[in-house]
């Protein structure tokens, strides 16, 4: 079955992006895992029916889709544009500029930061981890490095908008973001993905928070149709930073995807606050996860999710609390609503705890449909039906959706929710 | 505008098979204040919910009219905005819904599309009606009854009542939990938009609210029916005298029809 290519898959990517050695050795390594690593058994997710196929790579010059380029150039801020896992276009704001903020290609900071890199890049998301990790690392096109000068406070998000085209090879990309001491930076990946390929992508953001640095991260993915999305996005917290996600999901296609904070630092919070709307025939399994490992680490994770027509999302919020985490403190919330009783929810809460000096840790979750009588009590003041349900569905996504950083944020998640809950 | 019309005429109506009202008749119109009161239990609350349309409560005999037009025959909303008005006993939290927000949607709703009222003008109009219900004005932005007190769940149900301007309002058991004060700021919000084009049926347990709401038009409910109408003075009478010397005087033993709340 297949034909047989020429070059090896590292070799053609390699090869095409003209990259640092260093790259390519990873690259090699990792190949070798992916094809050696077992398929691994999720509990809520078949794998064994993935294809695993990559294709073949070649450097993307498929036209930007109208809806991405237009949430682009209505952007204020500085923002990266990456189209199939390669950079397009680079815009710095003047704060970013003034601020000494470096936004540039993962590839290129191999070379022009290369102290930076070696200590960082695929350490927090390694490509031993898993097969679409080690896949991620021998096949990833581009992405971004995003360096924040010691004690440079951003107002103003970082954004990276990524395309995915449909083509016909997995399109990967990875991004790395380091924050030094007393920095705050805000920053945002959002994803605009077109139906079609049978690939199977995998996308790795690593971020780590220097000491007594803040870091947002925002994220709006929408998964479209066709292939399987793997996302790994882990954050590694220093002394006494802090590490907050928001994260706004409306796929409609298959992904696994993971947000992780390592609270590694002595005194470092983490809060995750994720919204899910699953739709259509949509399988997405989204792990929000915090690892304690310093002493008094805290943190919080709150997952909201809202389900239509076919929809099967599964929620699983995980707190680690390792062996010398002493007052270690967490919190974790899930709700899951079903709009249409078609859908299927899972909220899997768990505890993971090897320490027994903790401070408190909780957790609640629930699954359930909506009111009746909250709606009945919309209804009696003059408010129609789908009206009411749209409200309370609303109601209960809203305070994750106002969290994002940026007004054209907020309205491209809006217009996603709204287009789902108006059908 | 004519004067609001509203008929009950023979009601029944069924929680889980069980009847709780058993022929119930009412005629409100425009510038009325009805009282209905009665023991716990009797089905002063059914009536109010099935008029409203609440969806546990089963309507098995009987016809609702307002302004000649059958509201059986309508969904919740469209009772709403044919402009019927209940206050509840226990309305729903709606978390991640403001307050303002939920009173403007319902507002436009009932005024129709192309009708809306300007965001401005709503504003202002919001921020009068809470100015006299003494409300804060942190509660417009507030998520809907989330953690509101009784007496401000009960306040916030009156500025609902104050901006919708419904035909007919039904107010139930909107005192009980009410301190004095909070009593008398519910019974001012009433009484000011008290006009020909309102008619009121108030539902309540005690006396204590008439005297600041004084109403046209007492009845008394019993085993699921309206045993005895009077004047405001039936009121002070059963308020002196109890309910016992009614059901003395009617020979009933048992007033009630519903299961123990």
């Amino acid at each position: 079955m297949g034909e047989v290519t020429a070059l090896n898959p590292v070799l053609r990517v390699a090869q095409a992006l003209q990259e640092p050695k260093a790259v390519t050795v990873r690259r090699d390594a990792a190949w070798k895992l992916y094809e050696s690593l077992e398929v691994p058994r999720l509990e809520k997710t078949d794998l064994r029916r993935v294809a695993w196929e990559v294709g073949e790579f070649e450097p993307s010059d498929a036209p930007v889709p109208e809806a991405a380029l237009g949430y682009v150039r209505e952007l204020a801020h500085s923002y990266a544009l990456v189209v199939d896992g390669r950079i397009r276009e680079i815009h710095l704001s003047e704060e970013a500029k003034e601020k000494g903020v470096v936004v540039t290609s993962i590839l290129e900071a191999c070379d022009a930061h290369p102290e930076i890199w070696n200590r960082h890049f695929g350490t927090i998301v390694p490509a031993e981890e898993a097969k679409w990790t080690a896949l991620n690392m021998a096949l990833f096109a581009g992405g971004l490095f995003v360096l924040v000068p010691r004690g440079a406070e951003l107002e103003q998000p970082v954004e990276v908008v990524y395309v995915w085209t449909g083509r016909t090879f997995s399109a990967c990309s990875r991004s790395l973001v380091v924050t030094e001491p007393l920095s705050r930076l805000r920053y945002a990946e959002t994803t605009f993905a077109s139906d079609g390929g049978r690939f199977v992508n995998s996308h790795v953001l690593e971020v780590f928070a220097g000491q007594a640095s803040r870091v947002e991260i925002a994220t709006a993915d929408e998964w479209a149709k066709g292939g399987i999305h793997f996302v790994t996005r882990r954050a590694k917290a220093g002394n006494d930073a802090e590490i907050d996600w928001v994260v706004a999901d409306t796929s409609d296609g298959q992904a696994v995807e993971t947000i992780e904070s390592a609270l590694v630092g002595q005194g470092s919070r983490s809060f995750a606050r994720v919204m899910g709307l699953g739709h259509g025939r949509a399988h997405v399994e989204i792990t929000a996860s915090m690892r304690h490992v310093g002493r008094h680490t805290e943190s919080e994770i709150s997952m909201n999710g809202a389900l239509r027509d076919r929809a099967n999302v599964i929620f699983r919020s995980c707190t680690q609390i390792e062996k010398g985490a002493i007052g270690a403190g967490s919190e974790q919330h899930d709700r899951m609503i079903m709009v249409d009783g078609t859908a299927r929810a899972d909220a899997i809460p768990m505890l993971l705890i090897d320490e027994n000096d903790v401070e408190r840790c909780g957790h609640a979750a629930s699954v359930g449909k909506i009111d009746p009588l909250q709606v009945y009590y919309l209804m009696s003041r003059g408010i129609p039906q789908s009206v009411a349900v749209q409200m309370i569905i609303w109601g209960y996504l809203r305070d994750s959706v106002e969290a994002l950083p940026s007004d054209a944020m907020r309205d491209l998640v809006v217009s996603r929710v709204e287009r789902e809950l108006a059908r | 505008m004519s004067k609001p019309d509203f008929v009950v005429r023979g009601l029944r109506v069924a929680v889980e098979g069980k009847e709780i009202l058993k022929g119930v008749d009412l005629h409100v119109r425009g510038g009325e204040i009805h009282a209905i009161m009665g023991p716990n239990g009797t089905g002063k609350s059914t009536l109010a919910s099935a008029i409203m349309g609440h969806p546990h409560y089963e309507v098995t005999g009987g016809e609702i009219l307002l302004d000649g037009q059958n509201v059986l025959e309508m969904s919740v909303d469209e009772r709403a905005r044919a402009g019927l008005f209940l206050a509840m006993q226990y309305p729903a939290e709606v978390p991640g819904v403001s307050n303002a927000n939920f009173i403007r949607t319902a507002l436009n709703a009932r005024r129709g599309e192309g009708n809306e009222m300007p965001v401005l003008q709503f504003h202002r109009r919001l921020v009068q009606k809470m100015k006299e219900l003494s409300i804060d004005p942190s509660f417009a932005e507030r998520y809907l009854n989330e953690g509101f007190s009784g007496g401000e769940k009960k306040r916030n149900e009156i500025l609902q009542m104050a901006m919708l301007e419904p035909r007919i309002a039904i107010l139930d058991e909107i005192d009980s939990g009410l301190d004095i004060d909070a009593l008398k700021i519910v019974a001012n919000g009433v009484n000011q938009l008290r006009s020909d084009n309102i008619g009121f049926l108030i539902i309540t347990h005690y006396q204590r609210l008439l005297n600041y709401i004084v109403p046209d038009v007492v009845h008394v409910m019993m085993q699921g029916r309206i045993v005895k109408s009077g004047d405001a003075k039936l009121a002070e009478e059963l308020e002196a005298k109890g309910y016992d010397w009614l059901k003395q005087e009617l020979g009933i033993e048992d007033e009630t029809v519903e299961v123990e709340a």
